[in-house]
């Protein structure tokens, strides 16, 4: 390893020695400043991808641009995830070292699995950022629920790292091959051995984006689990995930199959989660099923990959981060000693807490997709996608299943807002300074790829060549 | 010179700028009402400084043919979308039409509205700026993002504000609208991926896109789906009914610019952008809009007949009046199509009128009922003074500004389909019933019930006043908006300005 490939490498050492280094300074000195310590490594890791253009091949992973774009957005969600953290945990009595140093392994993890270039290190990333999701979702000890959600993921998950496994063994069985490169050149026909080891790494895959149908685990997971992990859960892992799938897609161009499954899960994953969500009276569970949902619409934008669908699915999968984190962030600063998780709950909050009322707002007409909010642009970017691969069916679908959405979104800006609430309900505790950045960092991400995506677009025109 | 100055991205942008004064304001909404006002009255001075100058912009011959001013810049080169704007003389009529109703809401909601006034005066500020954008939008993807930007104050006035079932009325609202422009907005998207496909150029632009040959399926489809989302703004028959829960169950400011200019967002889409783009398509589709017209205007009017509260009323009144714009538009003819843009016009005004009586009404009696009320000429003579003259204005009393655009539309009409100018006639005869029911129930009769009424105060007569001065103005001597449209009007329908 040369000291070139070392530089493009240091934004994972950052994270990975990070980790290590949080839980040393936990043991030596236990209640420091360990967040502060994450948060500043993190940043770190941050500014190192962004101003430091360097690129690197090495066995394994390949930092090109793509990797450094996501090395990128998965820190700025980690931080966000983190800054909302230091206040809950607080709250909620989680306290130690474990947390913030599980959180930079996490980070690791899907920053190795977005520079993954053999399905190895692939594997290998994405099972740590999960293995590290094991440990936050179950983090609150006394936390029936969290016991169970993680129970439950922990369960799920390690099924579905059997699945990857078993489909990774099956494609090195038939071409004798890891790496991704090789992996692309496709024979004429496609070894009967080689799809079924491909269709178990998607299915596997599939698991982690929770497509319809291995997604049954998302809404318990992200009812139990405490909300800034959640927050974490439902947008980086799920950016990683996206990223992964962008890289072995390209194994399987131009096999109609693959074409036919993705179009299957798309279609039932935009229909099952927002007709779901329809019902829920918790708003984690709201959530969780519109994050499924929204997963749903990624899965077209792969659909409609030849028809330039990866832009699209990167720009959603960003926008939809941004909305994800301002959304479960706005729940985290609104849970205090006990978890605000009925809608009900939130009737007139819209009022009592101005500045997280109107994040969730904001968060909620992104998700639905409603101008000027960022949502619309990547609804545009994936539906534009759709109709130029010629998909018009899912693309109505998708359009009919988007107004499904928008009824149960309104459902929450219609108790912040006109319901008044029961009873006298004490004043809300003013938000502190971490808390307000943590939300208005996602927010003011929305709003501005919302009004001018122009920047970003280009960028991923350039990222993906 | 004119263009170096942005007035069109001015004109849009400048309330949403007015928002920001409303941050400091907000805790004050003694400070925060007259501050609005006067972003709303610098807005509406603007509009009619373009207008009283339209004819020396007129000769200065910009870039685009019928084109006022026009606004072009890159906005999203990745999708092919600009940031264009333009004005002509259509676009003008409903942009003085916007900023003055805006005044009018303001005005009349100036003491009914108490609560949460700060907010209340941003979202009316927002939701000017997304109505000016869509009046003035050429991008259609610009379009769009303007015609779903309008919806959310409006969601939010309707919601927070409103009465009775102000969060059913709301919800259905938004959600029917929305139907109607998620299919839209695919086809536009579908419309730029063939033009792009034909002449290699993504754009979203109208000019360009207008030059777009279509198969008849195809061109047929895409119309069907721009139609869906303008006739559900308009609203026609079948697809009217989220309009009478919504009118009723907004506060007065909402009502009065629902009733002014959401609904002319629909009738103004279908003019800019359904039939010029697909003409073909919208020539095969015209004997379904003239039925859905006719039923709507026969429908609304038998409705409203039977209606006790006075706001319903009045809403099924704009279902009928709007089936007349829809007639205009179907025949596509420069008299009828004249008469609908004016009607447009005419209906902001009276309607918004009405619907602004009604409120000052139910915020001295508490009630809306018609048969809570009677004998009202003696008891508070200016409204019903003034009440008068608006309602006589909705039936269309040759003078009054209705007339003339009620005239336009049948007399255009009748050239290329007899048939239904006649039936539209019998639609005027039953608005006539109802209205003359309505008055003759509230302001002539006895007294049924002692109501404690005061009547009109400064504030009020002022604004009516108003109100019915450019009643009897544009139905005395409409001329001046004739000549404001005739140009755009010839144009569209594709004769020589």
């Amino acid at each position: 390893m040369t000291k070139a490939d070392l530089m493009a490498l240091m934004p994972l050492i950052i994270l990975a020695v990070g980790s290590v280094l949080v839980l040393l300074t936990g043991a030596v000195r236990p209640g420091g400043y360990l967040y502060e310590l994450a948060g500043a490594l993190i940043v770190a890791s941050l500014l190192w991808s962004l101003c430091l253009p360097a690129g690197a091949v090495m066995p394994g992973l390949a930092i090109t641009p793509f990797a450094r774009f996501f090395a990128v957005f998965l820190d700025s969600a980690g931080l966000v995830a983190l800054l909302l953290a230091s206040g809950y945990n607080k709250r909620r009595a989680i306290v130690g070292e474990e947390y913030p140093a599980t959180l930079l392994f996490a980070l690791a993890g899907m920053g190795a699995a977005c520079a993954a270039s053999d399905l190895l290190m692939l594997f290998l990333g994405l099972e740590a950022f999960t293995f590290a999701f094991y440990l936050l979702v179950a983090i609150e000890r006394d936390s029936v629920r969290g016991g169970e959600a993680g129970l439950k993921y922990l369960l799920n998950g390690t099924l579905s790292a059997a699945v990857l496994a078993m489909g990774i063994a099956l494609v090195y069985c038939s071409r004798g091959t890891l790496r991704l490169p090789e992996l692309a050149q496709q024979p004429a026909t496609l070894e009967p051995l080689f799809l079924a080891g491909f269709c178990l790494i998607f299915l596997g895959l599939a698991f982690k984006l929770s497509l319809v149908p291995a997604h049954l685990w998302t809404p318990d997971v992200y009812q139990g689990a405490p909300a800034p992990v959640t927050a974490l859960l439902s947008t980086a892992s799920k950016g990683a995930s996206a990223a992964a799938v962008l890289l072995i897609l390209p194994l399987m161009a131009g096999w109609r199959g693959g074409h036919d499954i993705l179009w299957c899960l798309s279609l039932a994953t935009m229909v099952c989660g927002n007709l779901a969500a329809l019902v829920q009276t918790s708003i984690k569970r709201l959530l969780a099923w519109s994050s499924v949902a929204q997963m749903g619409y990624v899965a077209l934008a792969f659909v409609a990959l030849p028809a330039g669908g990866g832009r699209a699915a990167i720009f959603y999968v960003v926008a939809y981060a941004a909305a994800g984190l301002a959304s479960f962030g706005a729940v985290s600063v609104l849970s205090d000693g006990s978890d605000r998780d009925v809608i009900d709950q939130y009737r007139g909050l819209g009022y009592r807490n101005p500045l997280a009322g109107a994040v969730l707002t904001v968060a909620l007409f992104s998700l639905a997709g409603i101008p000027p909010a960022a949502g619309f642009m990547a609804k545009f970017a994936v539906f534009s996608a759709a109709l130029r691969a010629g998909e018009i069916t899912l693309a109505v679908v998708g359009v009919l299943t988007a107004l499904v959405a928008v009824f149960f979104y309104l459902r929450v800006v219609v108790a912040l807002y006109m319901s008044p609430a029961d009873g006298v309900e004490a004043a809300a505790r003013r938000l502190t300074v971490s808390e307000a950045t943590a939300l208005a960092i996602p927010t003011l991400a929305t709003v501005v790829m919302g009004v001018y995506p122009a920047p970003l677009l280009d960028l991923l025109a350039l990222i993906l060549g | 010179m004119m263009a170096d100055l942005h007035l069109l991205t001015v004109l849009v942008f400048f309330p949403l700028a007015g928002c920001l004064l409303m941050l400091p304001a907000w805790k004050h909404p003694a400070a925060a009402r007259p501050l609005a006002l006067g972003v709303m009255t610098g807005e509406l001075l603007l509009a009619l400084w373009l207008y009283a100058s339209w004819q020396g912009l007129a000769a200065l011959k910009p870039a685009l043919p019928g084109y006022l001013l026009v606004e072009d810049a890159p906005w999203i080169a990745a999708f092919g979308i600009r940031y264009t704007l333009g004005l002509d003389g259509i676009s003008l009529l409903m942009v003085v039409l916007t900023a003055f109703s805006f005044c009018v809401a303001l005005v009349v909601s100036w003491r009914s509205i108490g609560e949460k006034v700060g907010l209340f005066l941003t979202l009316l500020l927002a939701m000017e700026t997304g109505i000016m954008g869509v009046f003035l939008a050429l991008d259609l993807a610009l379009f769009y993002l303007f015609w779903e930007v309008m919806l959310i104050p409006m969601f939010f006035l309707i919601g927070i504000w409103g009465h009775g079932r102000r969060i059913y009325s709301t919800v259905k609202f938004f959600l029917f609208t929305m139907f109607g422009s998620l299919l839209m907005l695919l086809a536009i998207i579908a419309l730029h991926l063939l033009h792009a496909r034909q002449s290699g150029v993504a754009t979203f632009g109208l000019f360009e896109l207008i030059a777009t040959p279509l198969p008849a399926g195809t061109q047929f489809w895409l119309f069907a789906a721009f139609f869906l989302a303008f006739a559900i703004k308009f609203p026609l028959f079948p697809l009217h009914t989220w309009l009478p829960d919504a009118h009723t169950d907004a506060p007065t400011a909402g009502s009065v610019i629902l009733a002014g200019l959401l609904l002319k967002t629909g009738s103004y889409g279908l003019i800019r952008f359904g039939y010029p783009l697909f003409p073909q398509a919208a020539q095969t589709l015209t004997p379904l809009i003239y039925t859905l017209a006719i039923a709507g205007i026969i429908y609304a009017s038998l409705v409203a007949f039977a209606q006790e509260d006075m706001k319903r009323l009045i809403a099924y009144s704009s279902i009928g009046h709007m089936g007349y714009v829809a007639i205009g538009i179907a025949a596509w003819e420069p008299v009828a199509l004249s008469g609908s843009i004016i009607q447009m016009a005419n209906h902001g005004v009276t309607t918004g009128a009405l619907f602004a009586m009604v409120g000052m009404l139910d915020e001295r009696a508490h009630t809306r009922e018609i048969g809570a009320f009677g004998g009202l000429w003696g008891k508070i003579p200016l409204w019903s003074f003034f009440f008068l003259i608006f309602s006589m204005a909705s039936v269309g009393l040759p003078g009054l500004n209705n007339f003339v655009g009620e005239f336009l539309v049948l007399a255009g009409t009748f050239t290329k389909a007899p048939l239904v100018a006649g039936l539209a006639f019998i639609g005027i005869v039953l608005t006539l019933v109802y209205m003359v029911r309505l008055v003759q129930e509230v302001v002539f009769q006895v007294e049924r019930r002692p109501l404690p009424l005061a009547d009109l105060d400064c504030r009020e007569i002022c604004v009516l006043a108003v109100l019915a001065l450019l009643v009897v103005w544009m139905g005395v001597h409409p001329a001046p908006l004739l000549n404001l449209i005739h140009g755009p009007v010839q144009l569209l329908t594709g004769g020589v300005p």
